[in-house]
């Protein structure tokens, strides 16, 4: 085998293995199955609410409901199993040793952890895609028509829920538990996505002239600057109210990609950074 | 006999928060093992077995000092961890996985693909004993099954290195004996281990060399004839009064141990057998046992490290 190919099978190699230990977590697997499950009642939902129907507007309503509840599950559910994996798969490691066993092996440090994100990667995706394919599917029957608007829309979350991940698993590698990680990568989603909310912040505060306001608007302006804008990647508003095969409008679908993977990468070599000369 | 393992003024300080809260896991370690040895390391709880092990694989990085694998500098290269295996102390192994599926997984890390692979897995299988469970899940392994397979995985690349923490502890007699039994073939194939252990009386049985580590300081090196060297003659007698022991105590009959009327007796240095025996002749005492003895490694453990904690507690 050439120095090439053992370089990346070695990752890769690391990343299954990731990825056959992640998908047997019971957290993981608990969330899972609640949004499946969800995904598949909100079927119903309309029938429960309203059993006599009355016109269009009503199956309209309907409809909505169920778009509106499966979009917001795939997020909850989606980003609470990325931050959970992405805060885990380090600090487990180090605890049950494993990674004393594959560290001292010919396995460099950047290739172990690049494997572990990959392994990450791998769950996520395949969450995502179960996720998105119940819905898709639960969409169509409903419709008949192929809900291709969805499928941008999965793609947009994967490279929001990839931004948080990669931080995520940055502050994984300071931390010997999963806890502040999690908090962290919370954190980062939840200010990622209030990023506008921030700067409003931070432009108001300066208007009154108060040192308390002052402060909180530079604290603002930071979290502005530094953390990731997520706000862009939804595309619910569109599934909600538009037709299930038109294509997403308003929204830079490459520049978004371009900017998740920029954003991820610097998550990693974060990642690596804080790693590569880490005491084990 | 060439040195495979090299250290030189090796030590490691964990930095406290506060001044003068450092801890000196590690200070100036020389130490060799040389090729097809089996290397005894021992010390208490916190003396820097551990430690040691973990800079030479490079999980943590000294403070100062010098370290060389197989003659080079750069332990952590690819070529020189190819030469290295390791077995970590209570190390985990996914229950959802099977015995040879770990060693699939640990060979592909080492570059070992396909044929190669397959090749490799079942001949530590076999080396290990472990070919009638290498397709059952983890799950299923007793205690003495899982060091077993974590051996296998130290062993899947075939290194000229076996680095091992605790290889026996927790293992019932007949499974100590058998990984006991994998370590002296081992060795025999003229691979060199260095065996981290609290299992005294593995490692004498097995060690060709030991050293002794307390507080991070190296007190003792050598082989285990040498260090052992002190032999005793153990008398076990009857009806000895006080009077006759404190007479037997001047002339050189130590009492060792006492349990109601049998009392042992150790004989110093210098004074023969049959001399020990004329004496409690002298006295009419009653003879149970006559029996050398030599110290063994928990002796030698227990005087070194006493040794330095009293010269600790001078200081």
């Amino acid at each position: 085998m050439t120095s090439a190919m053992e370089f990346v099978l070695r990752p890769w190699s690391i990343a299954v293995y990731t990825w056959r230990e992640g998908i047997r977590k019971k957290t993981l697997v608990g969330f899972l199955i609640l949004s499946l499950l969800v995904i598949f009642g909100s079927s119903f939902l309309g029938t429960f609410l309203d059993a006599t129907y009355t016109g269009d507007a009503d199956v309209d309503m309907d409809l909505k409901l169920v778009k509106d509840i499966c979009v917001t599950t795939i997020s909850i559910f989606g980003i609470l199993i990325t931050i959970f994996i992405s805060a885990s798969v380090v600090p487990n490691e180090v605890e049950n040793k494993v990674i004393y066993t594959v560290l001292s092996k010919p396995v460099s440090r950047l290739q172990y952890l690049f494997g572990k994100f990959m392994g990450v990667q791998l769950i996520v995706i395949i969450n995502l895609l179960l996720m998105g394919g119940l819905f898709f599917i639960a969409l169509y029957l409903r419709q008949n028509v192929l809900p291709t608007l969805l499928l941008w829309s999965i793609l947009l979350t994967y490279f929001e829920f990839l931004i948080v991940s990669s931080f995520t698993f940055a502050i994984s590698c300071t931390s010997t538990s999963p806890v502040l990680p999690t908090i962290s990568g919370l954190f980062v989603y939840l200010t990622g996505n209030l990023t506008e909310y921030l700067n409003d912040v931070s432009q108001r505060s300066q208007q009154s002239g108060e040192i308390i306001d002052n402060i909180i608007g530079y604290i603002a302006q930071g979290l502005y600057i530094t953390l990731p804008n997520l706000q862009n990647f939804s595309l619910k508003t569109q599934i909600l109210n538009s037709q299930p095969n038109d294509p997403p409008t308003d929204v830079l679908i490459t520049q978004l990609m371009i900017y998740g993977v920029v954003n991820a990468a610097v998550g990693f070599a974060l990642a690596f950074w804080i790693f590569r000369r880490k005491e084990l | 006999m060439s040195v495979v393992i090299e250290t030189e003024g090796l030590s490691k300080v964990y930095e406290g928060a506060l001044k003068g809260q450092d801890v000196h896991a590690l200070t100036d370690l020389s130490l060799s093992i040389n090729e097809g040895e089996i290397f005894g390391y021992l010390g208490p709880n916190g003396s820097g077995k551990t430690t040691t092990i973990k800079l030479l694989l490079g999980l943590i990085f000294p403070t100062s000092g010098k370290m060389k694998i197989l003659g080079r500098e750069d332990i952590s290269s690819a070529e020189v961890k190819k030469q290295i295996g390791y077995l970590p102390e209570g190390a985990y192994y996914p229950d959802f996985l099977r015995g040879e599926e770990i060693l699939y997984f640990y060979g592909r890390l080492y570059g070992l693909s396909g044929a190669d692979l397959s090749q490799r897995v079942d001949k530590v299988i076999e080396e290990v004993g472990m070919t009638h469970a290498r397709n059952r899940l983890l799950r299923g392994y007793s205690k003495g099954m899982r060091q077993r397979i974590g051996l296998a995985q130290a062993l899947i690349s075939d290194p000229q290195i076996l680095i091992l923490d605790e290889p026996t502890t927790g293992l019932d007699p007949i499974a100590r004996k058998e990984i006991r039994d994998i370590l002296a073939r081992l060795r025999d194939r003229g691979k060199s281990l260095l065996i981290s252990s609290h299992e005294l009386l593995e490692v004498e049985l097995i060690s060709d060399r030991v050293g002794i580590l307390y507080e991070g300081k190296l007190q003792t090196l050598g082989t285990i004839n040498e260090l052992l060297s002190d032999r005793d003659l153990n008398i076990e007698i009857a009806g000895a009064s006080d009077e006759i022991l404190s007479r037997l105590a001047t002339k050189g009959l130590l009492k060792d141990d006492q349990v109601g009327d049998r009392v042992r007796l150790r004989v110093n240095e210098g004074i023969s057998s049959y001399d020990a025996l004329a004496m409690l002749k002298e006295e009419n005492l009653t003879l149970l046992s006559v029996a050398p003895r030599r110290e063994t490694l928990e002796d030698l453990f227990v005087r070194v490290v006493g040794d330095a904690q009293s010269k600790r507690s001078e200081n």
